[in-house]
Formats: structure tokens, sequence, C-alpha cells
């Protein structure tokens, strides 16, 4: 039990940790790719529109 | 001890998830917000008539265009992109958005503008045809 909430433990931590390597004097860049849910962007969108056109009586 | 495990799993499949599906939403009603919202709504009836003419159609980036009439039909037109743009903007802000998702908003705002027009109403498609 107590090894089972180890390994969960440090595959949580494993997800979060960024490891670089290389010259520590020389910046690095990381580019972020930020991914977009697009269906729940639709659902934001359809729920101001419907505000909008009085379909949805609040915001 | 393997109930557990499949439990384990389970949860962190749904954490996974519940990260993976962000709730996008206008978090704060903000007074720019608000007026960008509520003249939108003041204008949606004179909008409407304006698309069933056919002088306005929605375009496939997220804005109304003027596709016949005059001075007032393009002021009404400016009138309402510049609201529409405030509410985009406002959602990629408070959703802590890159900037560049902007056009991402935009493009699913005009896909939700085809979805809801009317029958007969113009609207431009992802190719850029009017129909």
């Amino acid at each position: 039990m107590r090894s089972l909430f180890l390994v969960m433990a440090l595959f949580c931590c494993a997800g979060c940790t960024v490891k670089a390597v290389g010259d520590p004097n020389r910046p690095i860049t990381i580019n972020a790719h930020i991914t977009i849910d697009i269906k729940g962007l639709e659902k934001a969108a359809s729920g101001i529109e419907d505000f909008v056109s009085g379909t949805a009586t609040s915001k | 001890m393997k109930k557990m495990l499949a439990l384990s799993v389970m949860m962190m499949c749904a954490a996974s998830i519940a990260f993976a599906q962000a709730a996008y939403d206008l978090k704060e009603m903000t007074p720019v917000v608000k007026s960008a919202l509520e003249d939108r709504k003041t204008r949606f009836g004179d909008l409407k008539s304006l698309k069933a003419e056919g002088k306005v159609g929605e375009n496939n980036r997220g804005y109304v265009q003027a596709l016949e009439g005059g001075a007032d039909v393009k002021a009404l037109v400016a009138a309402e992109n510049k609201d529409r743009k405030v509410v985009y903007e406002a959602i990629v802000d408070q959703n802590g958005l890159d900037a560049s998702a902007l056009a991402t908003v935009e493009t699913v705002f005009a896909r939700v503008q085809r979805d809801k027009a009317d029958h007969g109403e113009k609207v431009q498609d992802e190719a850029g045809n009017w129909n």
C-alpha cells in the first residue's frame, strides 16, 4: 500500500519536472505549446451568443 | 491490491481528463466586457434584420461584414465588430491563453455563428465562399 503511493507520488513528480542539461551560462528557450480545447471554447462561444440573442437570459 | 491499483489508475485518468477539458468563459464581467455584451444585445435585432435582407453576413473570422448598404450599415457593422473583439480578447486574457490564441477564438466564434445562422442568412465558410 505504502509502496503504491510512493510510486504514484514519483509518477506525479516525474510529470512535473523539467530537466535542463547544458551550459548553465547559456540561456535556453522553451517554447510552450498550449493546446486549446476547441469543444470547450465552442461551448463558451455558444453560451455568449445565446446571451446576446436573448436565447439565454444570463451570462 | 489489484483493486487499489485499478482505482488509482482510474483516478489519475479522471484527473487528466479534468485538466484536458478546460472550461473557457468570461470569468470576470469587467465594465468594458459588460458594456460590449449589452451593446451587442441592443443591436442584435437591427443586425438580424440586415442579415435577413442580405446586407450583412457572418464572415469566417468571427466578425460581421457589410455586403450591401450604405454608411449606416457600415457603422453598425463597425460597432458590432469592435464589441466582438472586446469579448474575444477578454476570453483570451481571462483564460490565460496566449495572444496567438485570438485567431483560434475568432475562428471558433465564426463556426458558432454559422451554426446559429437562420436559413437565408449569408455566412462565409472556412474556404472563404459566401453561402
